[in-house]
């Protein structure tokens, strides 16, 4: 079982009204359990067997030892989720990554940007709408493409604040 | 001079309606002796403007001066807002750039850039329009409370006005192509391009950039733009008042703005509408990551353009460069 199922999974029961999910396939066991008191905490069992290692799934999941499949998971969910800032388009037009087709994009992944930096422009109807990075940080992926046409609200960049 | 003095003295030229206004008077508006309003009447006359002086009855102008100047503008003006602040230059690269610093530092709402010559005009994605010497300039600088996906409309609206601006000072029948450029019997006379700054949810600023050719003749036009631009003058057989222009607009587009702020797109649509030549006619929409072909249908409550292709699969369009076949 890779990381990505078991935050899938993770996300799922946390969304559900389930407080316990037990699930088990070719040796691989992962038992989950709500804790009442705190919402919001989840913990997480997976039991692999010697014989189950061998298999091609399990191992290409960076995970040496059953013990460690907790940790992980974990970190990987808060990081997309609260570490990670989220650009999103005030309105819906289209995104420009350059002020013109003939110039540098305004940012790519890995540069470093402060809260008035500009990071694309959102047109519509010839009004085109300079976004700006509102935090300092550096950009991890740009999450659209450019002349792309997005919706309000929709992300367009991933930044990891500093 | 001070410009704030001077904006008191063409104001009271401007009430006296072409009539003389005392010494005294101005000395008394003014706040200043009346040989200081003597040194401020003479700035006026170095400035271009005739001004006849009469013993025991005053000053009057007679002639505002030809070129295009703040003061110019600023007399005869009847806005409230639009226009009341306003930063002349004979030549910039680009009115935006200078908008933009201005509204950074705080200019007030309805201050007015314009350029008698702009020589890095922005078009749409950076490319040049044609700005000579003959033509109109300039940027407004809003600061709309509004949400930020109605902040498009405006150029809709800037349109609407530049349209009744034309109709007031000449007997040209202008025509809308969405979203906002103005065609004169099918040829390029007006391009607006509107630039937002804004945070979060609140709108710090909104730019709307305006060129206008107006007294431009045909060898003023490279030879790649002839079949598609023209100038009001060209069109009508004579020279327009560029000042003339400059103040309809302002006076049109604070009516509207008015109105929009309170009543929303609503009424500003049905004069898009009334004025809009793309409507019902077979197009072509290009984008940056594709054509498409079909009937111009409409514009939604929002300004959004509906295409409708062969197959009758209906597009709103957001931006697009419209050609009408």
């Amino acid at each position: 079982m890779k990381v990505q199922e078991i935050r899938e999974l993770i996300k799922l029961v946390d969304q559900s009204t389930l407080d316990e999910f037990e699930y088990e396939m070719n040796g691989t066991k992962i038992k989950m359990k709500k804790n009442s008191l705190q919402p919001e905490g989840i913990t997480v069992q997976q039991v692999i067997p010697k014989e189950a290692l061998r298999q091609e799934e399990v191992q290409a999941a960076p995970i040496p030892q059953p013990a460690a499949a907790e940790k992980p998971a974990e970190e990987k969910k808060t990081e997309t989720a609260e570490n990670l800032h989220k650009i999103t388009s005030p309105m819906v037009g289209t995104f420009y990554q350059s002020p013109s087709p003939e110039t540098d994009a305004y940012v790519k992944a890995g540069s470093k940007v402060s809260k008035n930096s500009v990071v694309c422009i959102v047109e519509a109807m010839k009004l085109f709408n300079e976004i700006e990075a509102e935090v300092d940080g550096e950009i991890v992926e740009i999450l659209v493409k450019d002349g792309q046409l997005v919706e309000y609200g929709q992300p367009l960049f991933l930044v990891k604040p500093e | 001079m001070q410009s704030d003095l001077r904006k008191v003295l063409l104001e009271a030229f401007h009430q006296a309606n072409g009539g003389f206004v005392s010494g005294q008077n101005l000395a008394e508006i003014m706040g200043c002796s009346r040989t200081a309003v003597w040194k401020h009447i003479e700035e006026l006359r170095k400035d271009g403007y005739e001004i006849e002086a009469i013993r025991k009855k005053g000053y009057r102008i007679n002639k505002s001066p030809g070129k295009l100047s703040g003061n110019s503008i600023l007399l005869g003006l009847e806005t409230k807002m639009m226009g009341k602040h306003i930063s002349y230059h004979e030549s910039l690269p680009s009115t935006q750039k200078i908008a933009h610093k201005l509204a950074d530092s705080g200019a007030e709402e309805g201050t007015l850039v314009i350029a008698d010559e702009q020589t890095e005009g922005k078009g749409r994605l950076l490319r040049t329009w044609h700005s000579a010497k003959t033509g109109i300039w300039m940027s407004l600088v809003l600061r709309p409370k509004i949400p930020m996906h109605q902040a498009p409309q405006l150029t809709l609206l800037a349109a609407v006005a530049i349209v009744q601006a034309i109709e007031d000072t000449t007997s040209l029948l202008p025509a809308i192509k969405w979203p906002n450029d103005i065609l004169i019997n099918g040829k390029k006379v007006t391009g607006i391009l509107t630039e937002m700054q804004a945070e979060a949810d609140r709108i710090h600023s909104v730019i709307i950039g305006i060129g206008i050719n107006v007294n431009q003749g045909l060898e003023d036009f490279p030879d790649e733009i002839k079949e598609t631009a023209t100038s009001l003058s060209i069109e009508e057989g004579q020279p327009i008042s560029r000042t003339s222009i400059i103040q309809s607009f302002l006076k049109h587009f604070e009516i509207l703005y008015n109105l929009f702020l309170k009543e929303g797109f609503k009424p500003i649509k049905l004069l898009w509408e009334s004025y809009a030549v793309s409507l019902g006619k077979e197009i072509k929409a290009s984008t940056l990551t594709g054509v498409l072909y079909g009937k111009a249908i409409g514009i939604t409550e929002d300004g959004v353009l509906l295409l409708k292709d062969d197959e009758g699969e209906i597009h709103n369009i957001y931006s697009a460069d419209i050609e009408i076949s």
